[in-house]
């Protein structure tokens, strides 16, 4: 099992930060405390009403303070999904 | 590659800061530090509600209240040539190296020399302990 | 013998690195001048730089806080209070600017919504 997020880098990620955001992009890099640079990256917003939004944001670093969880996506799986029809709940914040 | 490596990379060029107060200071990078603290010039900060802005000079900005950074795409560009000069670089030096480590103090100067460079390298994890000066 | 060879290229190296231990921060180019200083927790407070350090403690004089609307702790109002001269605590400062050239505009963002 690997241990730390080499075997992500340039793969697609969804990064959750601790404010409830999913962001998806291409984990160019990390380090120690978990900052990571992501590119390519959209927000998905999630809601009980309408579809999946897509927010483009291009290339980020986002502190590690604020990553919750770093999850690798399966591209394939993810094509698949049809996003206007998801509806969920958005995540909440990150309680301690 | 490394996050605070991209940074260093992106100086001068035009980026947008989120702080953990949701305020956003959009400038051009003068430097950055270990720690991810920050100097930006040009500054326009917004504050959280969208609904006010200032422009300063200048301002420092810590690592630790930092959210987030958005940098434009051509830095990661810069990045990648960066470490392909670097990589040239190294097979040079440990060509020469790795045939008079025993002989020659050249060997330790190349060290010197990889530690010394400003990026640290893709492979150096970012607390390696500091010796003493 | 061969360690203090290492010292001693590493202190070459040092010095490219150009003394880790200098902030990026030149705070001398701002003494007995008025910076705008934020801090954690959200209190802003601006005031004359007297001094300061490499942790970033630092001394202010004729220093205003600028307060906060109680209901909405992240809403500036007009409200100030004087505080006179102050020590700051450098691990809680998160912002630092000179006041000098710092003015309130209107909506740079044309493109944006």
């Amino acid at each position: 099992m690997a241990s730390g997020l080499d075997s992500f880098v340039n793969h697609t990620v969804s990064i959750i930060t601790s404010d409830g955001r999913n962001f998806i992009g291409t984990l160019k890099g990390f380090d120690q405390t978990i900052n990571v640079i992501i590119d390519e990256s959209h927000e998905r917003v999630y809601s009980t009403t309408s579809g999946v939004e897509q927010v483009m944001l291009g290339l980020h670093i986002i502190r590690g303070d604020n990553v919750a969880i770093v999850g690798l996506i399966d591209d394939e799986l993810d094509n698949r999904l049809n996003l206007a029809n998801i509806k969920a709940e958005p995540l909440n914040s990150v309680v301690h | 590659m490394l996050p605070l490596s991209l940074l260093r990379t992106a100086q001068n060029h035009p980026m947008l800061v989120e702080l953990k107060n949701g305020e956003t200071y959009n400038g051009h990078l003068v430097s950055c530090d270990n720690w991810m603290n920050i100097n930006l010039r040009e500054v326009i900060c917004t504050s959280r509600d969208g609904d006010k802005f200032w422009r300063m000079p200048e301002c420092y900005i810590r690592g630790s209240t930092i959210k987030y950074l958005r940098i434009p795409d051509e830095v990661i560009d810069m990045v990648k040539e960066e470490a392909v000069v670097k990589n040239r670089g190294r097979d040079m030096k440990g060509g020469r190296g790795g045939q008079n480590q025993r002989n020659r103090p050249a060997a330790r100067g190349n060290f010197g020399g990889r530690t010394g460079k400003p990026g640290q390298g893709g492979r150096n994890p970012p607390f390696q302990k500091q010796k003493p000066k | 013998m061969a360690s203090s060879g290492d010292k001693s290229k590493n202190q070459s190296g040092d010095q490219k690195e150009k003394k880790r231990k200098e902030s990026i921060l030149d705070l001398s180019k701002y003494l007995e001048k008025t910076i705008r200083v934020k801090f954690a927790g959200g209190r802003e407070a601006s005031g004359i730089l007297k001094g300061y350090d490499p942790l970033l403690n630092l001394v202010l004089d004729n220093t205003i806080e600028y307060l906060r609307d109680p209901d909405d702790p992240y809403k500036l109002t007009e409200d100030t209070r004087a505080l006179g001269l102050v020590v700051c605590r450098g691990t809680s400062v998160v912002l630092i600017c000179p006041m000098d050239g710092m003015e309130s505009i209107q909506n740079p963002f044309i493109s944006q919504d």
